[in-house]
């Protein structure tokens, strides 16, 4: 009991402890937030889709109106089918927009390890179409075929296939809506940036157009085997 | 008594009345924080319950809001048209995504959600592209994912850690995150997805990929078809 007898000893072990009862002060209560975090994620996304069906509805409810207030059944079909059209992608339209090319390297491959940077892949379409619908375009077309529900970009080798068909470089992509808006969503496209790259590096084309107009082509109508009308 | 010297006194009374009042200190805080916590831990579950609840009810009254809207359009369309233009109109609406379809097709359930016994990277809006570009390859006639109905316009973007399909969210907070509805071929729909992208999602991602044949519902696409800038030829107009 020599150390009890020593006041330094004591007051140290009174000081450590009054140390750590502090830090305990300090410390709050953890929070147990994960089931909440979950239960937010659910909320936004069924508000979205509130809000989705709220413009829907609003749409829908205007073309009735219309009706109501004497707009004759037969004008209002034409309409609701002349819309239907448009949305569908089976009328061509027109309006200011882009146009942008990529093409192959012609230059000789000195990089052999980098070979695949000298060619066009599907995947640069792909992402720079999705780029473009999400900067607002409202319509696009591939080489003058029209991008639909059911346009594929698939590799098939040395061409691409697209709405069935197969094509080869140079591809055309052309879009239009807010030129601003493309472009600037463009420029942060990680795909488009590379493409920059390997144009000064590999030589492959990647050029951007602003034309104040740009007629993009009517898609065929398409005929269903397996669909049938379902309920929401 | 021996060891208590007169000089010890002093300093152990005091540390032993600082150490009582902490501990007292101690004890009524952590008691009253607790509670505190968990009093707002409960508010705040309550609130959101009743978010929930209402945001829920009033999904409903939209739905059926919705169908009772799209029953009185096409009752219209049928007053003001001849059956042929039905029959185009039910045609465009399929394509640009506007009605809500059924058919048989398939199933696709995808699980990224981390494991302890492997190594699982998170399903990217990359991936999901590339898994719809091949399904329209393989013929699909329509397509959905987590209840968004994929369109030519549909864009699929990352947004931190979420993904975005049609400006929503779409990956499920619980259970398994992504179940795709696709309608079409079933034999060559499975046939293509399995060799062009499950082995994939499984071998390089981690993933579990389960496809199942059977007759699958499929909503509308919500949003809406904007066109600002876009004119029909000028014999339309």
């Amino acid at each position: 009991m020599k150390w009890f007898k020593n006041s330094h000893y004591l007051t140290t072990l009174g000081a450590i402890f009054i140390g750590f009862l502090l830090i305990m002060l300090l410390k709050s209560p953890a929070s147990g937030g994960q089931t909440e975090a979950a239960s937010a994620v659910m909320l936004v996304q069924l508000e979205l889709e509130n809000q989705q069906l709220a413009n829907d509805n609003e749409r829908m409810q205007q073309e009735l109106t219309k009706y109501y207030e004497g707009q004759s059944a037969y004008a209002l079909a034409q309409e609701q089918l002349f819309k239907a059209q448009l949305s569908a992608g089976v009328l061509s339209v027109r309006a200011p927009g882009l146009r942008i090319t990529l093409n192959d390297s012609k230059d000789p491959v000195t990089e052999p390890n980098d070979v695949a940077k000298y060619v066009i892949h599907e995947a640069y379409l792909r992402e720079i179409i999705n780029c473009l619908w999400s900067s607002g375009a409202e319509a696009v077309a591939v080489n003058r075929l029209r991008v639909t529900s059911n346009t594929e970009i698939f590799c098939s080798g040395a061409f691409i296939q697209i709405n069935g068909s197969r094509q080869m470089p140079p591809y055309v992509i052309e879009a239009v809506g807010n030129t601003d808006e493309m472009q600037t969503a463009l420029n942060f496209l990680y795909y488009w940036t590379e493409l920059g790259s390997y144009s000064q590096r590999y030589g492959i084309t990647r050029e951007v157009e602003f034309k104040d107009e740009i007629t993009i082509p009517a898609a065929s109508l398409r005929q269903y085997r397996y669909i049938e009308p379902g309920k929401e | 008594m021996k060891f208590w010297r007169k000089e010890l006194i002093f300093p152990v009374t005091m540390v032993a009345i600082v150490l009582g009042f902490l501990i007292s200190l101690q004890m009524q805080t952590h008691k009253k924080s607790v509670t505190e916590a968990n009093k707002i831990n409960q508010e705040r579950t309550a609130n959101m319950k009743t978010v929930m609840a209402n945001t829920q009810e009033e999904n409903e009254r939209l739905k059926k809001e919705h169908q009772d809207l799209i029953v009185s359009m096409d009752t219209l369309q049928e007053r003001g048209s001849d059956p042929l233009d039905i029959e185009l109109l039910n045609n465009l609406m399929i394509m640009d995504g506007t009605r809500a379809v059924q058919g048989l097709g398939i199933q696709i359930v995808v699980d990224d959600r981390i494991q302890e016994h492997k190594t699982v990277f998170p399903l990217t809006a990359n991936e999901l592209l590339e898994m719809i570009n091949v399904l329209r390859f393989a013929g699909a006639e329509a397509i959905s994912i987590n209840g968004q109905r994929i369109v030519g316009a549909t864009a699929i973007v990352n947004s931190g850690t979420a993904i975005l399909v049609n400006q929503v969210p779409i990956r499920r907070a619980e259970g398994i995150p992504y179940e795709f509805n696709v309608i079409g071929d079933q034999e060559t729909l499975v046939d293509y997805f399995t060799n062009l992208e499950a082995v994939t999602l499984k071998e390089k991602g981690g993933m579990a990929v389960s496809i199942s044949k059977k007759t699958v519902q499929i909503p509308s696409y919500k949003g809406s078809y904007t066109f600002k800038y876009a004119k029909p030829p000028a014999s339309l107009e």
